[in-house]
């Protein structure tokens, strides 16, 4: 029994896995685009399915789940819209600082259970960091300002513990290949 | 092998913030281009963080509406996105004044689409009271007991040095009240049903270690993510430790244990 691929019979033009794809990720994709741009989701959001149509062959079960292929491609085109745009993150959100529950969502993918635990295991400062970075889009600059951290140490925070994110999915040791 | 310092540094840049033009053609010069895994990394954060809510109805048809009616080759102008390189967001305009002109043909289809999606989220919704698990997809399923069950336990695959499971990784959730679980893996090598099968192995903390509970017989498909579920001969009274042992078609009664590929052993 397996939780069948549907980006698949995507790229192979199958209508109905169209369908499935946007039922099965619809929500994802939706609310991935509503932390992004929380005023124009709806535009991002059908901007990302173009882009997930014409990414679904190159999805490789081997390298990761389809949720964490399809969670790569709306950020890819959400980064490319604020780049395009110059949107600014909405940081009226984050009176808080937001570090994530790590409790999983019972559907969380392998690689968004083990990316969880890693960020557990993360200092608080480097996945305050990496959560606003990932997650709100915010660039190094507007996370320094933010959290009041000097912008090297935004950056060094962010490219560790990326890297630790990177090594515990891969199960390799930082910094390899 | 060490990975050069600025090749990482463009890799980490371009999955936070994206690369300008100078930074993307050097990415390409070094030959990592193609490396997503810190991508994938960021995408697994977002993942792991972030609420899921459902798209509203009418989002979902303007989607349906652009999407392709044959493979994705046909959806003309719109190019999937490089990091620092825009797409041409201007492809979006063009597809909004093509749905118009598609608009009157396509409304029994849109019809259909959302009748399919209602139909898809009464399914999906039938499931969270825990009544028609057994429905669901199966990783619909397999989230379904994660929810609602409130002694289930996730237990991470350990695997052995055999060779069948070098790179494979996954979990194990098992309820003791429902005496239900899934077990999920990637990378664990594909089988031939006619020359070999997976089979689950229990141990019961109640029983003997040398007759472990029977979970049954399985076969790994090239898919990718293969989720599968326990079928347990017998009751266990409090499972210990799960295994995963190479056998013959068919699976055995008792095993030899020559092959075992994965453990998860839950912490005492």
């Amino acid at each position: 029994m397996t939780s069948s691929p549907v980006l698949a019979r995507v790229a192979a033009g199958d209508a109905l896995a169209v369908r499935e794809c946007l039922a099965r990720y619809g929500a994802l994709v939706w609310s991935i685009a509503r932390r992004f741009e929380p005023g124009d989701a709806e535009d991002a959001v059908q901007e990302i399915f173009l882009d997930l149509w014409k990414s679904a062959a190159r999805f490789d079960p081997q390298i990761a789940s389809e949720a964490t292929f399809v969670a790569m491609i709306a950020r890819r085109r959400l980064i490319d819209r604020r780049r395009a745009h110059r949107r600014r993150p909405a940081t009226e959100q984050l009176a808080e600082t937001p570090i994530p529950d790590t409790a999983l969502r019972p559907d969380a993918s392998l690689e968004a259970a083990k990316a969880a635990r890693a960020l557990g295991q993360l200092r608080p400062e480097q996945r305050q960091v990496l959560v606003l970075s990932t997650c709100h889009g915010m660039s190094h600059g507007e996370i320094a300002a933010h959290t009041g951290m000097p912008l090297g140490t935004v950056k060094a925070h962010a490219r560790r513990g990326l890297s630790s994110i990177r090594a515990a999915l891969l199960g390799v040791p930082e910094g390899q290949s | 092998m060490p990975m050069d310092p600025r090749t990482e540094e463009l890799l980490v840049e371009r999955a936070l913030r994206g690369l300008d033009d100078d930074e993307h053609r050097e990415l390409q010069q070094r030959g990592a281009e193609d490396d997503d895994s810190y991508d994938l990394a960021a995408a697994a954060i977002l993942l792991a963080t972030t609420p899921v809510e459902a798209m509203p109805a009418e989002l979902a048809n303007k989607v349906l509406a652009a999407a392709p009616a044959g493979p994705p080759s046909t959806l003309v102008g719109v190019v999937a996105p490089t990091i620092g390189k825009p797409a041409p967001v201007a492809s979006l305009q063009d597809q909004r004044e093509k749905q118009t002109k598609r608009r009157s043909s396509l409304v029994p289809w849109l019809a259909a689409a959302a009748c399919l999606l209602v139909a898809i989220g009464a399914w999906l919704w039938a499931g969270r009271d825990g009544k028609h698990t057994s429905a669901l997809p199966i990783a619909e399923a397999r989230a379904e007991l994660l929810r609602s069950a409130p002694d289930v336990t996730t237990i991470e695959w350990k695997a052995t040095d055999d060779p069948a499971a070098k790179g494979a990784l996954g979990d194990v959730v098992w309820s003791q009240t429902r005496q239900l679980g899934y077990m999920r893996f990637r990378g664990l090598a594909v089988n031939d049903p006619k020359q070999y099968q997976y089979q689950l192995w229990i141990f019961d903390k109640g029983r003997d270690d040398k007759y472990p509970v029977d979970g049954g017989v399985f076969d790994i498909t090239p898919s990718g993510e293969v989720i599968v579920p326990i079928k347990a001969k017998l009751a266990v009274d409090e499972a210990a430790m799960f295994a995963v042992t190479v056998e013959r078609p068919g699976g055995v009664v008792v095993s030899k244990r020559e092959r075992i590929v994965v453990i998860a052993a839950r912490k005492s």
